[in-house]
């Protein structure tokens, strides 16, 4: 007999004793009780089977819980307010958007940037692949490159690292705090401080820069309204990621490898007719 | 089940990355390393698409596959195991060539990614270890 029938015990009150009657209540059969073996059944149902739905349940509510939980975070990072940072005037008046050149400003070609000094991609190209682009086609006299800010939202450091390279600007060092700022960016994004002022200040004092006036122009934020403009520029030339270019009139948004941005010089070279230019060395 | 669970649960932090390369988040959370250096780098790019998008459909695939594993009909189906160890072996490959781009490469660690990359170890532990004791077991 399989274990979960009804016991013997059921058995023994058919034939009662005439000399010793037995309680009533042995005389009732016995109610099936819970067994707790999975593998048989109970009351025509298997108990494994009770188990599994029960399992089944609890996975369902783990699937759930997990989805709410998940939802809820992604929710709540995708609305959250960006931490650290300064918060900047909406209502702010534009200034006059500035670009800043390098390079002779007769070469043949112009290669128009737009970059948030927090944006990682306009880093990596700042180190990666502007160091060719000076050395090979600015210094041969090919092209220049005219760097705009376009301050994106989602860095509010980069407001004051491009109120730095604006005051530096003032002392004639923009590309030396430019580079100082894309070397360092780890070091004063918003992910790793609420005051980026500090490591502006440290950096002035590296750079030679007279530390007063750099200091009272910082704290003056009186280039903000001209950083405002840059990024109105941007927005206005149809430019909507960092690092973007403009190229003999042609938008290219990313990080371009040299080998691409050189193509795209000799083309406009090509095309403006000093295309012999690129014979004198660049590569 | 638990990979089911696992799967899902990996889930998020994939969507997360891939809402940032879409600019639903703004500024990624991070407490260590350079996650938007990471994320924002030519690397952060496979086959023309985010990787972070790959890692949705990844992990998507493999919730189905271990949720239909978890199913009466196959329960018994070794098919599924050898289906899970195979899609998680993959993940394991690719999240080892990912650590090894931000360790070697691109020299900065987005946290996100290494904790994806432990969800799909476990992940590769369990669909071995459910294949080595054969499907049932409670459908793992």
């Amino acid at each position: 007999m399989p274990c979960g029938a009804l016991r013997p015990r059921a058995t023994i009150n058919h034939q009662p004793s005439t000399f010793y009657p037995l309680p009533s209540a042995l005389l009732e059969p016995v109610p099936p009780r819970p067994v707790a073996f999975s593998h048989l059944s109970l009351n025509g149902l298997p108990v494994a089977s009770s188990n599994a739905r029960a399992s089944k349940k609890q996975f369902t509510f783990l699937l759930i819980a997990i989805v709410v939980i998940g939802a809820g975070a992604l929710g709540w990072a995708a609305t959250r307010p960006a931490g650290g940072g300064e918060a900047i005037d909406p209502n702010m008046p534009l200034g006059t958007a500035q670009g800043f050149l390098l390079g002779s400003p007769d070469a043949p070609v112009k290669i128009v940037e737009f970059a948030d000094f927090e944006c990682p991609a306009c880093a990596q190209f700042a180190m990666l692949t502007e160091p060719d682009i000076r050395e090979r086609l600015i210094k041969t006299g090919m092209a220049s490159i005219e760097f705009f800010v376009f301050p994106l939202p989602m860095h509010p450091n980069t407001w004051s690292a491009s109120n730095a390279a604006y005051c530096a600007n003032e002392q004639g060092k923009f590309w030396e705090m430019h580079d100082r700022l894309f070397y360092t960016q780890d070091l004063w994004n918003t992910q790793t401080t609420s005051n980026p002022g500090k490591k502006m200040m440290g950096y002035a004092a590296d750079l030679g820069l007279d530390r007063d006036k750099f200091e009272e122009c910082f704290d003056s934020k009186r280039h903000y309204p001209n950083i405002k403009a840059s990024g109105a520029e941007a927005e206005k030339r149809g430019i909507n990621e960092t690092p973007s270019f403009i190229i003999g009139g042609k938008k290219y948004a990313g990080s371009i490898p040299y080998d691409e941005v050189k193509k795209l010089v000799d083309a406009e070279l090509v095309r403006v007719g000093k295309a012999d230019t690129t014979t004198k060395g660049a590569k | 089940m638990v990979i089911a669970a696992v799967a899902l649960v990996g889930l998020f932090p994939a969507m997360y990355l891939w809402l940032f390369k879409l600019g639903v988040v703004g500024t990624l959370s991070c407490k260590i390393g350079g996650c938007e250096k990471v994320n924002t780098s030519p690397w952060a790019i496979f086959l023309g698409q985010p990787v972070a998008l790959w890692g949705v459909a990844y992990y998507v695939l493999l919730f189905a596959v271990a949720l239909a594993g978890t199913s009466e009909r196959f329960a018994a189906d070794r098919r599924v195991s050898i289906a899970l160890v195979t899609l998680t072996g993959w993940g394991v490959l690719f999240s080892g060539y990912l650590t090894y781009l931000e360790a070697a490469v691109i020299h900065a660690w987005c946290q996100w990614c290494v904790v994806s990359a432990i969800l799909v170890c476990i992940m590769f532990t369990l669909s071995v270890v459910e294949l080595r004791a054969g499907r049932r077991a409670d459908s793992r």
